[in-house]
């Protein structure tokens, strides 16, 4: 073989091997991209559930959500578009909608965790008063009842006791 | 009105007063049931935002436009996801007996929280961009909802009773469980009926 047929061949099989190395690199850097985009959409969901979780425990206290809800429906958006891009094979665009859903969805989980504590803090303060003032007022009445009960015998029997005898007038 | 009697109506007015200062207290540790019944709202509406000129004769590459919507009077807010799928008349709907959703897969997707006795609603587009017909059988390759395309590859025979090949977009409602910690068929379902005509 001549040194010309030599560097041919080198340089086809050089050729080769560039185009083969860009094939292998696409198809890793698509697989890697559809376990990320799996991985990011199986977060995104949890950290959203985990936020409706802690927004309805926030309700419950007796919070207002309605901003939070809000900005959780961004969150469900971005998830919602994500999926739909996974679905379709946008690996790329599906990680994106879903990490910025999750990012959402954590803030919203932060908020309503604190907004729950306030909440709570307010409902018990509002049932301590509720309880009081229950209570002032059932003892007030029941203490009121008994003065008003002994007020009113006393005046009843002293209006009995007052009262004189009259002779009827005989009229047989 | 002699003394006992007095003493019966003091006591009877007193034991009222009593029930009356007692009853916000009693109403933190006695729960009262609040007689309403939990339910969502799920409807269709045409494009004018009322029940009416839904689209029904298509053609290839025009687009028509609907409003889903969602009432939640479940007491509290809840998480739902709607799906929208698409399918011939010998695919399946929902079985509402079982509470089974479609096993079609969904196309598009809405994932929405509402707030108690709120609502939430929605334009949703769509478009066939590809579809051909063969004698009998009308094929619908590709569908764009809301600017999405998607492959759908539906074909249907001609209705001899209806004249028309007809297809239907329908829609699920899902409603998060928070004891399943996932979305779960909440039995509802609404579709339109769309005759395509090229």
């Amino acid at each position: 073989m001549s040194d010309v047929s030599v560097l041919k061949f080198s340089f086809v099989l050089m050729m080769l091997l560039v185009f083969a190395s860009q094939f292998y690199v696409s198809v890793t850097i698509a697989q890697v991209s559809e376990s990320e985009a799996s991985s990011a959409l199986t977060s995104a969901e949890g950290a959203v559930d985990s936020a409706y979780q802690a927004v309805l425990r926030a309700e419950e206290a007796g919070a207002n959500v309605s901003g939070l809800l809000v900005r959780l429906n961004d969150a469900g958006e971005l998830l919602a578009k994500a999926k739909v891009a996974y679905r379709l094979g946008d690996f790329d665009e599906a990680a994106r909608f879903a990490n910025l859903s999750g990012n959402i969805g954590g803030e919203v989980q932060n908020a309503a965790v604190e907004l729950k504590d306030s909440a709570w803090v307010a409902s018990v303060q509002r049932r301590w008063f509720t309880m009081t003032g229950s209570i002032i007022s059932v003892v007030g009445v029941v203490f009121g009842s008994f003065w008003g009960w002994s007020f009113f015998r006393r005046r009843y029997y002293r209006r009995v006791l007052g009262m004189k005898p009259e002779v009827a007038p005989d009229e047989s | 009105m002699n003394l006992e009697e007095y003493r019966t109506v003091l006591a009877t007015g007193s034991l009222v007063l009593v029930l009356i200062a007692a009853a916000p207290t009693l109403s933190l540790i006695i729960p009262f049931p609040s007689g309403m019944e939990r339910f969502s709202e799920f409807w269709i509406l045409g494009p004018n935002r009322m029940a009416e000129d839904y689209p029904f004769n298509i053609r290839v590459n025009e687009s028509y436009s609907v409003f889903v919507g969602v009432g939640n009077h479940m007491g509290v807010s809840s998480y739902y996801l709607v799906n929208v799928k698409f399918r011939n008349q010998t695919q399946p709907l929902p079985n509402a007996t079982s509470s089974e959703p479609s096993p079609l897969p969904p196309l598009f997707e809405f994932r929405v929280l509402v707030i108690d006795d709120g609502i939430w609603k929605a334009p949703l587009t769509f478009r066939v961009l590809e579809a051909s017909r063969n004698n009998d059988y009308m094929f619908v390759d590709r569908l764009s909802i809301n600017d999405v395309a998607f492959v759908v590859n539906s074909s249907a025979r001609w209705d001899l009773e209806y004249k028309g090949f007809y297809y239907q977009l329908f829609f699920e409602l899902w409603l998060y469980d928070v004891i399943l910690k996932s979305f779960k068929f909440h039995n509802r379902f609404v579709g339109i009926w769309l005759n395509m005509t090229t």
